[in-house]
C-alpha cells in the first residue's frame, strides 16, 4: 500500500515537473484573449507553421489575467511569448513600460489598408509615434436595436431621439425603452463615454485637464439617468437575449455579442453623435480593438515579425471572419462577397471610422474604476450629478497625480 | 418528548423549507447542466424539457475539461500528500509535552498567524520569488502556494487530536522499548485516522476550490485548474455559455461529493472527535 | 541522554514542515513590509524609492478604501452572525430526527462543497434581472422585477445571502458533530428535572457547545474577511461601491494595475485588522498552548 502509494506519488511529480514539450525546431507562443479569437488563430496557423518550419501555441487567456500575465512575464529576460494581445487602452502602460518590439524599428512599414483609426492605436505615443502593435481585430460599439419594438420608426440618430423612442416602448406593457449597462466598473464607463462624446464632452482635455464636471457631462448623465428612468440596467448576458427576444428596444453594445443572433429581428447601427436633430454631430462610437504586438524580451523578433504580419493579413481576416472576427483592414470590409453575407459590415466600418478611442494615459484602468464608482453613485440616487461629477473630477485628479 | 405532537408538523415544515432553500439551487445548477442549448433562453421552465448531455461533450471537447480535471487532481493530491506528510509530524511534536525545544513557542504562533493572515498579502511577493526562480511554466507555484494554505489548517486541526489522547500508551510502548518513530507510525497514528481522515476531506477541498493563488500564479493554459476554466467560460466579450457553466459545476462537485459520501461517518466521528472542542 | 535524541527528533519531524512555511511566508511578509514603504510600480523601469508612510497616508485618505472597509467590516459581521446562528438552529433540529439524521448531513453540506465561483454562478443565473427564476417566481404574485445585483438597496443583502447560504451548511456540520458528543445522560438529568426543550436547550446543548460557537465564528470571520470571488464576479463592487471589498481593491491595485507599493500597505493594514480581530482567540490559544507544550 505504502508503495503503491509513494509510486503514484512520484509520477505524479514527475508529471508536474516535466517541461511541456520536447525539443522541437522553433516555437512560437501567442498569448490570445481567449475565445473565438483563439479558434481564429488555430484555424489559420497551419500554412503559416509549413512555410517556416515552427509550431505555434496559441494560449486562451481572460482578459484581467491576460494582461497581467504579460506585464508580468515582460520582467523575465527571456520572455514566455512571442506574440501578445492587447487590448487597446492598454497601450500607453505597456509602451511606457517598454514592452514591446518598436515594429517601425524593426523595418515595419505602415500598411494603408488599415483602417486609420485602428492604426493610430498601435502607435505610441498614440497616433503620430511609431508603430508597436497592429489591429488584429476591429470593434467599435453600436447601438443595438429591435426593429419590431421600433415599429417602423427610423432608428433614432440623436439622443433625445433615443429618449422619445425608449419613453413610447416602455409605455407598452412588459416592453423596456433603453437598457443601460450599468455595473459599477468598465461596463458603466464604457456605456457612458458615447453620451459623453456625443453631448460634447470628455473626460481631459488636450493638457489633461479634468473636465468631467462640465456642463456638457452633466447633460449626458441627466440624459443617461432618463433612459434609465425609462428603460433598465442588465448585465450583458441579458442585454442582449431582451433585445434579441424583443423585450427591450435599444442598448448599446460591441457587435462581437451579437453575431450569432442573425434569424432575430435586432440590429445594429451607428451609435448617434448628436444631442438633438438640431445639434451638431461628434464621433461617438468607442473603439476597442484587439492588437497584437510583440514583447521586447522575444526570443524570435524576426520570425515573431512575419507571423504578426502573417496573422493581420488581409486573407487571414478573410478566413476569419466566419468565427466572429471583425475585420480591421478597408479591403476586407469592402470584399463583395462578405458584405454579401456580412450586411453589417459597411455599418461597422462608417462607425469605426466615426469612432473614438478612450483616454490614453496609464492610468486608465484606475480612472475606469473610479470614474465607475461616481457613475453607479448618480445612476443609484445616492449622489446628485453634480455631486458624482465633482466628486469623480477630484478623483480622477488624484489618479493622475 | 413532551409536547412533541403539536410541535411535529411544525418542525417538518421548517425542515423541508430548510432543504428546499439548501437543495434548490443546486437542483436547478443539474436541471441547466442537462437540457438542450435551445432549452437555455428566456424564461426556463422549473423542469427540464430536453435531455442532453450535450453541454458535458462541448465541455471535453472544445474546452479541453479533462484536461483540467488531470490537472486539478496533479495539484491536489501532490499537495494534500505532501501537507498530510510535513503537517502530521509537525503537529505530533508540538502536541507532546515531552519534546522540548527552543523554538517550539515561536513555531506554534507562526501556524497560528499563517492560518489567519489574508492570502492575498502572500500573492505578489511569492510570484515574484517564483517568477526569479524561474518555476512559473510548471505546476510548482501552485503545489507550493497550496502548501502555504494546507500546512497551518492540518497542524493546527491534528495538534488537538493528538493532544486528546491519553500519552499512557505511549509511555507504556517506550518502556517496552519502541523508538520514537515506532510510537508514531505504530500507535499514534492509527488512533487518529478519523480526525486525519475529517482533515485530509478539508484539505482537499480547499485544494480543489482554490480560486485567487491560481488566477496568479498559472501561465498557461496547459495547467489550467477547474475553477480556472470555469471562470474563463464567463467571458466579457463574449456572450455567456450558462449550460456549459452549469456542466462544469455538476462535474466539479463529483469527486468531493463522493468522498464525503463514502467517509461522512469518519468526518463526523473525526470532527467531534477534538477538533471542534478547542 | 535520552532528552537530547528526543530534542533532535522533535527538530527533525517539525522542521521540514517549518522550513517549507518560513520560505513561503517570512519571506513574502518581509517582502510587503518593505515593498509598503516604497513606490514599488512593477512595471517601471526605475528601481523604486524608498517613501516612508505615503502609502499609508494615501490609504487612509482614500474614501473608496475606507468604504470597502466599512462594507467587509459590516459584511463579515452580519454573515457571521446569521451563518453561526443558522448553523446552530439547524444542528438542533437535525439532531432532534430519530432517523435520516446521515442523510439530511450529507445532502446539507453540498453548498459548502461547490467551488465559490460556481455558486456565484449559478446565483447570477437565479438572480437575473431579465429572465431570473426568483424575478419570474415573483411575477407570478405580481411583484418585481427587483434588480438585484444592481439595486443599490439590495445588492449588499443578496451576496450577504448567497454567503449564507453556502456556509451556513458549514456552521452546521461543526456545531452538530460537536453536539454528538455530549452525553445523553446530561439530557436524561435535565428531563428529569422537568426541564423542557427550550431549557435543554439552554441549560445542557449551549453550555456544551459554546466553546465550538467560538471557534465556528473565528473560523468563519478569518474566511469571510477575504470575500473576494463573489464580489469580482457578480457586482464588480458597486453600486455605488456598496459591495467593495479590501481583498479586491488589493487585487485592483496590486494585480490589475501594478501598484505593488500601495497595495503592500494595504494588504498590511488588512492583516493587522484581522490580527486585531482575531487576538482574543490567539492569546488565549497561545497561552493554552504553551501550559500544554512545556
Amino acid at each position: 500500500m505504502k508503495k503503491t502509494l509513494s509510486l503514484l506519488l512520484a509520477i505524479l511529480l514527475v508529471a508536474a515537473l516535466a517541461p511541456s514539450a520536447l525539443a522541437e525546431p522553433t516555437k512560437l507562443v501567442i498569448a490570445a484573449r481567449g475565445g473565438s479569437h483563439v479558434d481564429v488563430i488555430n484555424a489559420v496557423k497551419a500554412q503559416f507553421e509549413q512555410e517556416n518550419n515552427c509550431v505555434i501555441e496559441v494560449l486562451g487567456l481572460e482578459n484581467p489575467d491576460l494582461k497581467q500575465k504579460i506585464a508580468l512575464d515582460s520582467r523575465n529576460k527571456a520572455g514566455a511569448y512571442d506574440i501578445v494581445m492587447l487590448d487597446d487602452p492598454w497601450m500607453p502602460e505597456v509602451t511606457e513600460a517598454g514592452m514591446l518590439l518598436n515594429l517601425t524599428e524593426k523595418g515595419y512599414q505602415d500598411d494603408a489598408d488599415f483602417v486609420p483609426a485602428s492604426l493610430a492605436l498601435g502607435k505610441a505615443p498614440y497616433g503620430t509615434g511609431d508603430t508597436f502593435a497592429l489591429p488584429f481585430a476591429g470593434n467599435v460599439t453600436l447601438l443595438f436595436y429591435n426593429a419590431e419594438l421600433l415599429a417602423g420608426a427610423q432608428v433614432p440618430d440623436s439622443w433625445q431621439g433615443v429618449l422619445d423612442v425608449a419613453k413610447a416602448v416602455n409605455a407598452q406593457d412588459g416592453k423596456v425603452g433603453y437598457v443601460i449597462r450599468g455595473q459599477q466598473g468598465n461596463p458603466i464607463v464604457g456605456d457612458f463615454m458615447p453620451l459623453l462624446w456625443a453631448f460634447g464632452g470628455n473626460i481631459f482635455d488636450a493638457d489633461w485637464n479634468v473636465l468631467v464636471d462640465s456642463q456638457q457631462a452633466k447633460d449626458a448623465l441627466n440624459l443617461y439617468i432618463q433612459l434609465l428612468a425609462n428603460g433598465a440596467n442588465y448585465e450583458k448576458n441579458d442585454i442582449v437575449s431582451s433585445v434579441a427576444d424583443g423585450k427591450a428596444a435599444m442598448s448599446l453594445g460591441w457587435p462581437s455579442w451579437y453575431i450569432s443572433g442573425k434569424a432575430s429581428t435586432a440590429g445594429y447601427a451607428k451609435i448617434p453623435g448628436k444631442v438633438d436633430a438640431d445639434s451638431a454631430e461628434n464621433p461617438a462610437g468607442m473603439i476597442g480593438n484587439w492588437l497584437m504586438g510583440i514583447p521586447a524580451n522575444t526570443q524570435h523578433p524576426d520570425l515573431a515579425l512575419q507571423l504578426l504580419t502573417y496573422l493581420t493579413s488581409a486573407d487571414t481576416q478573410k478566413a476569419a471572419a466566419s468565427s466572429g472576427a471583425v475585420p480591421t483592414r478597408i479591403s476586407v470590409f469592402n470584399d463583395e462577397a462578405l458584405a454579401q453575407e456580412y450586411p453589417f459590415y459597411a455599418t461597422l466600418l462608417e462607425a469605426t471610422q466615426a469612432s473614438r478611442e478612450r483616454p490614453r494615459t496609464p492610468r486608465w484602468g484606475d480612472i475606469e474604476n473610479v470614474f465607475g464608482i461616481e457613475l453607479s453613485n448618480a445612476i443609484s440616487g445616492i449622489k446628485t450629478v453634480d455631486q458624482a461629477l465633482a466628486d469623480a473630477k477630484v478623483a480622477i485628479e488624484d489618479v493622475m497625480r | 418528548m413532551r409536547a412533541a405532537l403539536p410541535k411535529r408538523p411544525v418542525k417538518y415544515l421548517i425542515l423541508s423549507l430548510f432543504l428546499v432553500w439548501t437543495l434548490f439551487p443546486i437542483y436547478w445548477m443539474f436541471s441547466l447542466a442537462i437540457r438542450e442549448k435551445g432549452e437555455l433562453f428566456g424564461a426556463l421552465s422549473l423542469v427540464p424539457r430536453s435531455f442532453s448531455f450535450e453541454h458535458f461533450v462541448d465541455l471535453f471537447k472544445t474546452k479541453a475539461f479533462g484536461l483540467s480535471i488531470v490537472n486539478s487532481l496533479t495539484v491536489t493530491l501532490i499537495s494534500l500528500s505532501l501537507a498530510l506528510a510535513l503537517g502530521l509530524a509537525c503537529a505530533y511534536i508540538l502536541a507532546r509535552a515531552r519534546f522540548r525545544f527552543k523554538l517550539k513557542g515561536a513555531m506554534l504562533f507562526w501556524v497560528l498567524l499563517l492560518r489567519i493572515l489574508p492570502p492575498i498579502a502572500f500573492a505578489l511577493p511569492l510570484y515574484i520569488l517564483m517568477s526569479d526562480a524561474g518555476l512559473l511554466s510548471t505546476k510548482i507555484p501552485l503545489i507550493l502556494s497550496h502548501l502555504l494554505i494546507n500546512i497551518p489548517f492540518i497542524v493546527w486541526f491534528m495538534i488537538t487530536f493528538f493532544e486528546a489522547l491519553p500519552v499512557e500508551v505511549e509511555e507504556s510502548a517506550a518502556v517496552d522499548g519502541a523508538s520514537e518513530q515506532q510510537l508514531f507510525l505504530r500507535i499514534v497514528l492509527p488512533q487518529v485516522l478519523p480526525g486525519l481522515t475529517a482533515v485530509a476531506i478539508l484539505s482537499f477541498m480547499t485544494s480543489w476550490n482554490e480560486y485567487l493563488y491560481s488566477a496568479i500564479f498559472v501561465q498557461s493554459p496547459r495547467n489550467f485548474t477547474i475553477p480556472l476554466t470555469l471562470s474563463t467560460l464567463n467571458s466579457e466579450q463574449e456572450l455567456t455559455q450558462w449550460g456549459n457553466i452549469a456542466a462544469g459545476g455538476v462535474l466539479s462537485l463529483v469527486p468531493i461529493a463522493i468522498f464525503v459520501l463514502f467517509a461522512q461517518n469518519f468526518l463526523i466521528a473525526g470532527l467531534s472527535g477534538g477538533a471542534v472542542k478547542e | 541522554m535520552k532528552k537530547k535524541s528526543n530534542a533532535l527528533y522533535a527538530y527533525m519531524m517539525s522542521s521540514p514542515a517549518m522550513l517549507v512555511l518560513t520560505v513561503l511566508s517570512i519571506f513574502p511578509l518581509l517582502f510587503i513590509l518593505w515593498y509598503s514603504l516604497t513606490d514599488y510600480y512593477y512595471l517601471s523601469t526605475r528601481p523604486p524609492r524608498f517613501i516612508l508612510f505615503d502609502n499609508y497616508a494615501k490609504l487612509f485618505q482614500d474614501r473608496y478604501f475606507m468604504q470597502a472597509l466599512g462594507n467587509t467590516l459590516r459584511f463579515t459581521a452580519l454573515a457571521v452572525f446569521f451563518e453561526v446562528l443558522l448553523g446552530l438552529a439547524v444542528a438542533v433540529l437535525v439532531k432532534s430526527f430519530k432517523r435520516g439524521q446521515e442523510a439530511l448531513r450529507t445532502v446539507t453540506l453540498l453548498p459548502t462543497l461547490l467551488p465559490p465561483v460556481t455558486v456565484a454562478l449559478i446565483w447570477q443565473i437565479m438572480l437575473s434581472n431579465n429572465y431570473g427564476l426568483i424575478n419570474n417566481l415573483l411575477g407570478l404574485f405580481g411583484l418585481g422585477p427587483v434588480n438585484w445585483l444592481m439595486d443599490v438597496n439590495t445588492a449588499f443583502y443578496a451576496i450577504l445571502v448567497i454567503d449564507i447560504w453556502q456556509y451556513t451548511p458549514f456552521a452546521f456540520l461543526l456545531l452538530y458533530a460537536a453536539m454528538q458528543g455530549i452525553p445523553q445522560g446530561q439530557y436524561e438529568a435535565a428531563s428529569i428535572d422537568g426541564a423542557g426543550r427550550w431549557a435543554q436547550f439552554r441549560y445542557v446543548t449551549l453550555p456544551n457547545v459554546l466553546r465550538n460557537v467560538l471557534m465556528v465564528t473565528l473560523l468563519r470571520v478569518i474566511d469571510t474577511f477575504r470575500l473576494f470571488d463573489k464580489v469580482n464576479i457578480l457586482t464588480k463592487g458597486g453600486p455605488a461601491n456598496t459591495t467593495a471589498t479590501i481583498t479586491q481593491y488589493i487585487y485592483h491595485n496590486g494585480v490589475n494595475m501594478f501598484k505593488v507599493g500601495f497595495a503592500s500597505a494595504a494588504s498590511v493594514v488588512m492583516t493587522l485588522i484581522i490580527l486585531f480581530l482575531a487576538a482574543g482567540y490567539i492569546r488565549q490559544n497561545f497561552k493554552a498552548r504553551e501550559k500544554a507544550g512545556r
